[in-house]
């Protein structure tokens, strides 16, 4: 059993006697049944919070001379040293105590505790444009430009840090610095973004010429159909109809079996229509037609028929008109062979045309499709269709073997 | 092609299927008898004002006198339609008038070479506005122009223009109103929303073009290659634009400081925390498990569970 005085030194003075919590004596509970008044839950929590004690703070102190705020410096920095001593990972504190420095006026002491943090974690984006910004704010620009430097070196995928060194180029007046940062960041073939940013850089200072060419550099590194389309009307804003005409020939060279060809060729086609050569639209609008699968087409088809409506003249709207319905014909055959009301519908809408050989076509494929079961119904229609088939054959076509082959 | 009876003085003679009958002809003979009597109106008027249809203004005064009688001269003779009428006009065109013809075929060209030269000039000195094709600026004053047209055409106010759109127009622009959805929590910082945070800024840059073309001719290697040797090296910067970065600086800092809105406080929810740390703590872990705890939550409430 230990001596109850010199066994616990952590206690000084004070025996263990003294510091035993003296409880009432356990005595047995007499009466079992609930208080008539419960406590509630959040009765506890609202007494908890209003006695409450208001938070204890340091009282202010002024600053009156040197000494004592050498004395509040060395209070400050020793309390922000333990702090990132303790957590050494977290950014947070270091940035505080960085910007605290930096409140001091104390420059170098601001830079070291920043490249202490950087050495930490120098991933870290924020703590980067942090950094460059406490630099630029105090107007140490060559500073600024290193650390923006050493930063778009080290993580030359992070954006934001090419933008914000380029801008702060670009507000200094340096336009040719400026410039070679771009240069260097497109280097890395960065996203669409980037590269518009370029030629938006350029277009403020009316270099036309060099936005085209950084335009070609785009489409080479981003060889898609956006790209392409922004290209064009880069060239058609500047009002140069010929290179915009150039471009999307070249763009349906290269990207005629995309998948997303088909914007590219109503991107043109509306070009062509705005430069009134209606022709050329046509012609467009069907090779797009003709080299896109169906299911994708549904824009193109819709583009298509307005555009027929304002300039072509009757036949063409029909045949536009017709060439949509036969492919959501296609489309209903496909899924419901069975359903001989479409076919029948498909057949009418063929015979208005008075495309013989695709009627024929149509109907053989029709009677094709022999009902499955032996009900009276399917077969009727059946039926109808061979009536049918064998009286157009007789009547539009007017040809007699081909009639008595169809009734066999 | 057959030949059509048509008069060229005919007024419909521009009318492919037309053909001259007795009205016709009724017909312009009394307009060559109106244009007759206007000649010499026409006459009598241009030789009592002077020069007021004629050309540059450094013509000789000794010019003054000749120029009415040869326009009126001219006139004449130029309404009617026979050809062998202009060769006669140059028969009388003797020395002195033939020099004044051709000092007046001179001052011609000299106004059209002068209003080309103006009109190039003034090109030249306007390319800062115009420098990105059509400026916005333009179009859209002419697509006030034409909307404003049309409404006058039907009597309709400007505030009631958007009267004329079709519906595909109209429904084009509800889709505008509607918004995507803005992006939030760990979003917020995403790639556009970047890009656009830069672009914005991009419109401070206030673009200085003479300054920029003093730069470039002062500077061999102003379109630098990315590993040029020039790098870090700028002009010397003049403080101006220093102060202006910093600004600019200052300004984003202030708009970062409105970046999260203080939320509302709701005063009539439970108090379920002991302290203001653990109130905030209470409100993340609702974020997270709020919507799994919810029934446990009712049914500790309501005191029993509900039999499901």
């Amino acid at each position: 059993m230990m001596g109850s005085k010199d066994a616990d030194p952590s206690l000084g003075y004070l025996t263990r006697k003294d510091t035993e919590v003296k409880l009432p004596r356990p005595t047995r509970v007499k009466n079992k049944t609930p208080a008539p008044i419960q406590i509630t839950a959040e009765q506890i929590l609202r007494e908890a919070r209003e006695r409450q004690e208001a938070e204890i703070r340091p009282p202010k102190q002024k600053i009156t001379d040197s000494t004592e705020l050498a004395d509040y410096r060395l209070r400050k920095r020793k309390e922000f040293e333990d702090l990132i001593r303790r957590v050494r990972w977290n950014t947070g504190v270091w940035i505080k105590y960085a910007k605290w420095e930096e409140s001091q006026k104390d420059f170098n002491r601001a830079r070291s505790v920043w490249e202490r943090a950087l050495e930490v974690d120098y991933r870290n984006h924020t703590l980067w444009l942090k950094y460059a910004e406490v630099e630029m704010k105090n107007k140490f620009i060559n500073h600024a430009r290193n650390v923006w430097d050493r930063a778009v070196t080290l993580l030359p995928r992070v954006d934001q840090l090419w933008y914000k060194y380029i801008h702060m180029e670009e507000m200094l007046g340096n336009v040719a610095g400026a410039r070679q940062i771009f240069e260097r960041w497109m280097h890395w073939m960065p996203d669409q973004q980037g590269w518009l940013s370029y030629i938006k850089f350029e277009l403020r200072y009316n270099e036309v010429e060099r936005a085209r060419q950084i335009y070609e550099r785009f489409v080479q590194c981003h060889p898609k159909v956006s790209t392409w389309i922004k290209y064009a009307k880069f060239e058609m804003k500047m009002g140069e109809v010929d290179r915009a005409r150039n471009v999307y020939e070249r763009a349906v060279e290269k990207l005629a079996d995309d998948e997303e060809a088909e914007q590219l060729f109503v991107a043109f086609a509306e070009f062509e229509e705005r430069c009134k050569e209606t022709e050329r639209a046509r012609c467009i609008y069907k090779f797009a037609l003709d080299h896109i699968p169906k299911g994708r087409a549904e824009d193109l088809y819709r583009k298509f028929v307005a555009f027929e409506k304002q300039y072509g003249d009757r036949e063409g709207i029909e045949d536009a008109i017709v060439g949509k319905r036969r492919f959501q014909y296609e489309d209903e055959v496909r899924k419901n062979p069975m359903n001989y009301d479409i076919w029948f519908d498909y057949i009418r809408l063929e015979e208005s045309v008075g495309n013989k050989e695709r009627a024929r076509e149509v109907y053989e494929r029709a009677i094709a499709n022999v009902p499955p079961a032996e009900e009276k119904r399917y077969w009727q229609r059946y039926i109808y269709l061979w009536i049918n088939y064998a009286l157009y054959e007789e009547l539009d076509a007017g040809d007699m073997e081909r009639t008595r082959d169809v009734y066999q | 092609m057959e030949e059509r009876r048509v008069h060229p003085d005919c007024i419909n003679a521009s009318n492919p299927y037309h053909e001259c009958v007795d009205y016709c002809f009724r017909k312009i003979a009394e307009a060559k008898v109106r244009m007759v009597e206007d000649e010499r109106e026409a006459v009598q008027a241009s030789g009592s004002s002077g020069q007021s249809n004629t050309l540059a203004s450094d013509v000789a005064e000794d010019l003054h006198h000749e120029n009415p009688k040869l326009e009126a001269g001219s006139d004449s003779d130029n309404d009617k339609p026979a050809e062998e009428d202009v060769e006669g006009d140059f028969t009388k065109l003797t020395g002195r008038q033939k020099k004044l013809f051709e000092l007046r075929l001179k001052m011609n060209e000299a106004r059209k070479a002068n209003q080309t030269a103006m009109v190039a000039e003034k090109k030249r000195m306007e390319p800062p506005q115009e420098s990105r094709g059509i400026s916005k600026q333009k179009w859209l004053e002419e697509r006030k122009r034409k909307i404003g047209k049309l409404l006058d055409a039907n009597g309709l106010d400007m505030t009631k223009a958007f009267m004329l759109d079709t519906q595909e127009a109209a429904e084009a622009k509800y889709k505008k109103w509607e918004k995507d959805p803005a992006p939030f929590g760990w979003d917020v910082f995403n790639q556009k929303a970047l890009y656009d945070a830069y672009k914005k800024r991009t419109k401070n840059v206030e673009v200085d073009l003479e300054e920029y073309n003093k730069m470039k001719e002062a500077d061999p290697e102003f379109y630098r290659d990315a590993s040029s040797l020039q790098y870090g090296k700028s002009p010397k910067i003049s403080e101006d634009k220093i102060d202006r970065m910093v600004k600019e600086l200052k300004d984003r800092e202030e708009k970062r400081n409105s970046f999260s809105r203080r939320r509302r406080f709701h005063e009539e929810k439970d108090i379920d925390s002991i302290n203001d740390r653990n109130e905030h703590f209470n409100k993340k872990i609702e974020r997270a498990f709020g919507k799994y705890t919810l029934e446990i939550k009712n049914n500790l409430e309501r005191g029993t569970a509900l039999p499901d």
